[in-house]
């Protein structure tokens, strides 16, 4: 009997065995998950199922992910489209390239999805686009599927997909940008400013990405100051970065000193804006979502820098409670925390919150003891703010009671009462979370829910690591406590060893071999803050005689070094009547604000005024003449007196700036650099005092060694006031250091000939007076300048100080005396107060 | 009868404030202020006040020269004041010249004390006039009338005098400043500073009373970030004045406190701050 010929039924049930049993000797998982799968297809007909496990086998063979993910989404993708195609035929296509199973992957997870929301046609467009870019680049495609279809949607679904990618589109064609450069920035785009933002966004971007690729792909990425300002623009909010001055002032009104504050890089998108901070300084979001927020958060910030939270001891004795002894430290001498909440594998979220919920108690309420009304203000703020959805729901009611407890401790559980004592640290909040930690049960919660359970204006104690604090202030950072008021103290400190920085690179100090330079290096100021490597004292070098010698007073040996310091007067060569122009342009209202001020200031009539109604002396023609018509019967006015001129007290100011390294750093809070700041300050200054008419010189000087302190002058009393002048203003740079007291000295014979009443000799400085060879020690060249301030004085010159580092009001007063010198937070100001400030003076 | 006709104002008086029955104007000590100026003026040694605007020179004076029953007479120097002004000039009366004499003229002659208020505005070759009276001479020189007066053996010169960046310029030759007896002034202990203002604002007590002295306190740690004169005394007696009469204590602080002594946005912003974290709805919640 001959077997019946075979259906084509039966030999696809044959297939169907067939490839089952070849998966089956490939690999284990395959077959189990297609077994599992198969009756999910099986509905559809054998055929179906013998065209759905070959497409099976291609995928399994061509990579074992993308296989594994095209069985796991099987059921949902044909419920969502219900049927095989075309997603098969789609799923398929991947295999033209290597190492596509993430797109394999991203693509099956949503296919089914993507039917139902946006049919088939719908579908077909989603994967048309998606699949193009796997051509381009494979990496743009996987960023395309690895995304939700829904946010690639937005609020148009397929409309607003296609909108979306048009720019892409365009960007690539164009400009060869390839999608995953694009894709993310878009998004939060879109969010924040909607879609015809985007379009207009991505033309801009279009343009710096021609101008220079790097700019362009970082202005994608939302990276660069360019395209966040777009962003920023739209978002709503309270902005930090123009109340800058304001959070020091209240700092340094409530606890005593102001901290460094910089900006933190935060984009629509990234969760709610907290503050950070490493232990020097904090980094503020560009946005807050209102005033009060934003304050309380820099109180808040600050607290934890003010009571103790990142001091010294309590770190070590934090890492010792978890069993380390030593906490670990990074290159740049920073602590990591990761070692310290390691031990608490994946729970580790869990008991940061609680840890940093009782840390944060334990700051506000030292913050409420000098703070009035600070901890009802917290609390307001924290009922107002929308509850956050579970698991974060449960750590934010958690700290809510907390703090209810710091404004009213009657309510406060006692497990907590500790931290409300004052002399209660960080070890106490450290032990008393790990008590909660194993006492309260609670859900678990992961990163991206985390954010949400902090209260406003709290955030991520350990976001970065952080330099420990010292008691005593910290020989490096910029913030010395006030109660510090003698430079005596520091002098007594021990000197570290300070390495030379590596992004010092360029400097043209560096050309001076480390072991000829023994002392602070001369690059303090506003700028950079760089040491330089500390050798032995006082090396012996080569000394040249050029120029013109001073004294040089030695405080240690109260006596003074004879011809030490050599001054030499150089003209600088730079000349930029560009820049000239443009600083003119950019202050043109200051300047004219300034020019109607001095229309008031001008010397009057030479003459004594006569026919005064009363004065010093009497007019003899005046009183003749009315004792004259008195007889005559006629009723004169009695105008009779002579008064001397208005004395315009005659001033002469001599403008020294210290052209020394540090000022051609970043200026702290804005753009651009010092010595920006600085060239405008000299030319309003120069246009101010033409408009007066006193007598004036601009000179400008810096110091390398004791025998080289160049003295530069800009423009001498008698010289007028040049178009080359200006451009020599607008060109000056900075270089070295700042011996400060010879610069003084010297600077006082210039005013020799110059005759009027007073003489002023305003000195802007950026930092303290410092240069290679004093030793390291910083009291050396105060002294000097002190001494210097003091022959000037006497020999009938008054010097006043005008100085832009904020931490000047710890060693000018010893310097220049109080009331001799004045301290300029803000750099920006410079170029309009500076004119004031002599104004005032002169008055 | 003398205290009736105190009462009525607007009446010509004398420069010469002789001290009356009235009460002694009100002067809480801050230290050892009163026994220093007692003997000074035993030796009628000339003297220098020190010390910020509004932190209670002017009036320790009155309440000095009360005390010691001793007449005042009070100049206030600016930069027109000339010589003529202190020392006296010849003024027309009906058809001759007469002479006048000048308020420090007559406190010289009638043994008053006279008092230089900022000295440091008016011009050098003003102050130069007070030199024959500040060395052992005790002299007054009238150019005009070739004359020289000895002072009475009661005078006593006294200047005030407000340390600030202003004088960097304008300050009183070395030379001068040696010739006084200098008395520093501060602004009071925080104690001191609300009994102060309890007094001067007319009742002004309580819980509200230690948040206006504290909310000045606060303001003045600003001093150097760019205010050139701090919170004084007599602001926060301004502030309690105005509180006592009934304006909002918030409103009342910013009137006194703020607004005249600072234009800059920032640094308003930030003594409001302060201000309505002392005064303002959650610190009046208890």
């Amino acid at each position: 009997m001959t077997p019946e010929p075979m259906t084509e039924d039966a030999r696809t049930l044959v297939d169907i065995e067939e490839i089952l049993q070849h998966l089956e000797a490939v690999s284990f998982v395959a077959h189990r998950d297609a077994l599992a799968a198969k009756p999910a297809v099986e509905p559809l007909g054998p055929v179906a199922v013998r065209d759905w496990l070959e497409a099976v086998r291609t995928l399994f063979f061509h990579d074992r992910e993308a296989g594994k993910a095209f069985l796991h989404n099987t059921p949902s993708a044909l419920q969502g489209c219900d049927a095989l195609q075309p997603w098969l035929q789609q799923a398929l296509d991947f295999t033209r390239w290597v190492g596509s199973y993430k797109a394999v992957e991203g693509f099956m997870e949503q296919v089914g999805e993507v039917c139902r929301a946006w049919g088939e046609a719908g579908e077909r467009e989603w994967y048309r686009l998606g699949i193009q870019w796997c051509e381009r680049d494979l990496e743009s495609g996987v960023a395309y599927f690895s995304v939700s279809f829904r946010a690639l949607g937005g609020d148009d679904g397929c409309a607003g997909l296609q909108a979306l990618m048009a720019p892409a589109e365009t960007l690539y064609q164009e400009r060869r940008l390839p999608l995953r450069m694009y894709l993310d920035g878009a998004l939060r785009v879109r969010d924040v400013v909607g879609g015809a933002g985007v379009t207009a966004w991505a033309r801009r971007g279009a343009d710096i990405l021609q101008a220079g690729r790097s700019r362009g792909e970082a202005y994608f990425r939302l990276e660069s100051d360019e395209s966040l300002s777009v962003l920023m623009e739209a978002v709503p909010g309270y902005r930090t970065l123009p109340h800058g001055r304001l959070f020091q002032l209240l700092l340094a009104a409530w606890f005593g000193q102001p901290y460094p504050m910089e900006g933190l890089l935060w984009r629509p998108g990234d969760g709610r804006p907290m503050i950070e901070t490493d232990g020097r300084s904090l980094f503020v979001p560009p946005v807050f979502t209102d005033r009060e927020e934003a304050l309380l958060a820099v109180l808040h910030g600050a607290g934890h820098l003010k009571f103790g939270t990142y001091e010294r001891a309590a770190l070590e004795g934090l890492f010792a409670q978890a069993g380390m002894a030593h906490p670990p430290v990074d290159a740049d001498q920073r602590i990591t925390w990761r070692p310290l909440f390691a031990r608490y594998g994946d729970d580790m979220f869990r008991f940061q919150l609680l840890f940093d919920m009782c840390e944060d108690l334990r700051v506000d309420a030292g913050i409420g003891r000098q703070v009035p009304g600070y901890l009802r203000r917290l609390l307001r703020l924290a009922e107002a703010y929308p509850m956050p959805d579970e698991p974060a729901a449960t750590y934010y009611r958690l700290a809510l009671e907390s703090l209810r407890g710091a404004v009213d401790p009657t309510v406060l559980g006692p497990g907590l009462q500790p931290l409300l004592a004052s002399e209660a640290t960080v070890v106490d909040a450290f032990r008393i979370a790990n008590g909660l930690f194993d006492g309260l049960a609670l859900p678990a919660i992961g990163i991206e829910a985390r954010a949400a359970a902090y209260l406003p204006a709290r955030g991520f104690n350990a976001a970065r690591p952080v330099y420990p604090r010292d008691d005593e202030a910290d020989p490096h950072s910029a913030l010395s406590r006030p109660e510090q008021d003698s430079v005596l103290k520091k002098t007594d400190q021990k000197r570290e060893d300070r390495k030379v920085p590596k992004d010092a690179q360029g400097d043209p100090d560096f050309d001076i071999p480390p072991e000829d330079t023994s002392g602070t290096g001369g690059r303090v100021g506003v700028g950079i803050p760089q040491p330089a490597h500390v050798s032995a004292y006082g090396i012996q070098r080569p000394v040249s005689r050029e120029g013109r010698p001073y004294p040089e007073w030695d405080y240690r040996e109260q006596r003074y070094l004879t011809d030490w310091a050599w001054v030499q007067e150089q003209s600088l060569a730079e000349r930029s009547p560009e820049q000239a122009m443009e600083i003119l342009a950019r202050n043109a209202n200051a300047l004219k604000r300034l020019r109607r001020a001095l229309q008031m200031q001008r010397p009057t009539r030479p003459a004594p005024l006569r026919r005064q109604p009363e004065g010093d002396e009497l007019d003899i023609e005046a009183t003749v003449q009315y004792v004259t018509e008195k007889r005559a019967g006629r009723a004169p006015r009695p105008w009779v007196y002579k008064r001397r001129r208005e004395q315009q007290r005659d001033t002469a100011v001599l403008l020294l700036a210290d052209l020394s390294t540090s000022i051609m750093a970043e200026a702290r809070n804005g753009e651009g650099k010092v010595v920006d700041r600085l060239r405008a300050g000299l030319m309003l200054f120069a246009d101010a005092l033409q408009a007066v008419g006193d007598p004036y010189a601009i000179c400008g000087f810096a110091s390398k060694y004791h025998d080289n302190v160049y003295f530069y002058p800009l423009k001498g009393f008698r010289e007028p006031f040049t178009p080359d002048v200006r451009a020599a203003l607008a060109a000056v740079s900075g270089r070295l250091a700042s011996r400060m007291g010879a610069a003084i000295r010297h600077a006082v014979t210039r005013f020799d000939g110059v005759s009027a009443s007073r003489r002023l000799l305003l000195i802007l400085s950026d930092g303290r007076p410092a240069d290679y060879d004093d030793g390291g020690d910083e009291r050396y060249l105060h002294e000097d300048t002190r001494m210097a301030m003091k022959e000037a004085q006497d020999a009938g010159v008054h010097p006043f100080c005008v100085t832009l580092d904020s931490a000047g009001s710890e060693y000018l007063p010893s310097i220049f005396g109080p009331g001799h010198f004045m301290v300029l937070d803000n750099v920006d100001d410079l170029p309009a107060r500076l004119p004031e400030i002599y104004l005032r003076l002169r008055r | 009868m003398k205290k009736l006709l105190d009462r009525i104002r607007g009446v010509e008086r004398d420069v010469i404030q002789a001290p009356g029955d009235s009460d002694a104007p009100f002067y809480l000590s801050q230290g050892n202020e009163e026994e220093v100026f007692r003997a000074a003026y035993s030796k009628r040694l000339p003297v220098m006040l020190k010390g910020p605007t509004g932190c209670g020179k002017t009036r320790f004076l009155e309440y000095a020269a009360h005390t010691l029953g001793r007449p005042l007479v009070t100049v206030s120097c600016h930069e027109d004041l000339t010589s003529s002004d202190l020392v006296g000039r010849f003024l027309l009366e009906g058809e001759q010249t007469v002479w006048q004499d000048g308020p420090l003229t007559r406190a010289v002659k009638e043994g008053a004390i006279c008092y230089l208020d900022e000295i440091v505005e008016a011009r050098t070759d003003t102050t130069v006039v007070i030199h024959p009276l500040t060395d052992h001479r005790r002299q007054l020189p009238l150019d005009k009338k070739s004359q020289i007066i000895d002072a009475h053996e009661d005078f006593m010169l006294v200047i005030s005098y407000n340390p600030g960046y202003q004088t960097v310029l304008k300050d009183l030759k070395p030379s001068t400043k040696q010739r006084f007896v200098a008395m520093t002034f501060e602004y009071p202990s925080e104690d001191t500073e609300r009994r102060i203002v309890a007094k001067e604002s007319g009742g002004m007590d309580g819980a509200l009373l230690e948040q206006l002295v504290a909310a000045g306190r606060r303001a003045r740690t600003l001093k150097d970030h760019g205010l050139e004169e701090a919170t004084s005394t007599r602001a926060l007696v301004y502030a309690g004045q105005l509180i006592s009469a009934g304006l909002d204590p918030v409103e009342a602080c910013r009137a006194a406190m703020v607004d005249p002594v600072t234009d800059d946005p920032e640094l308003v912003e930030a003594l409001m701050e302060i201000i309505n974290s002392h005064l303002g709805g959650a610190a009046a919640a208890g």
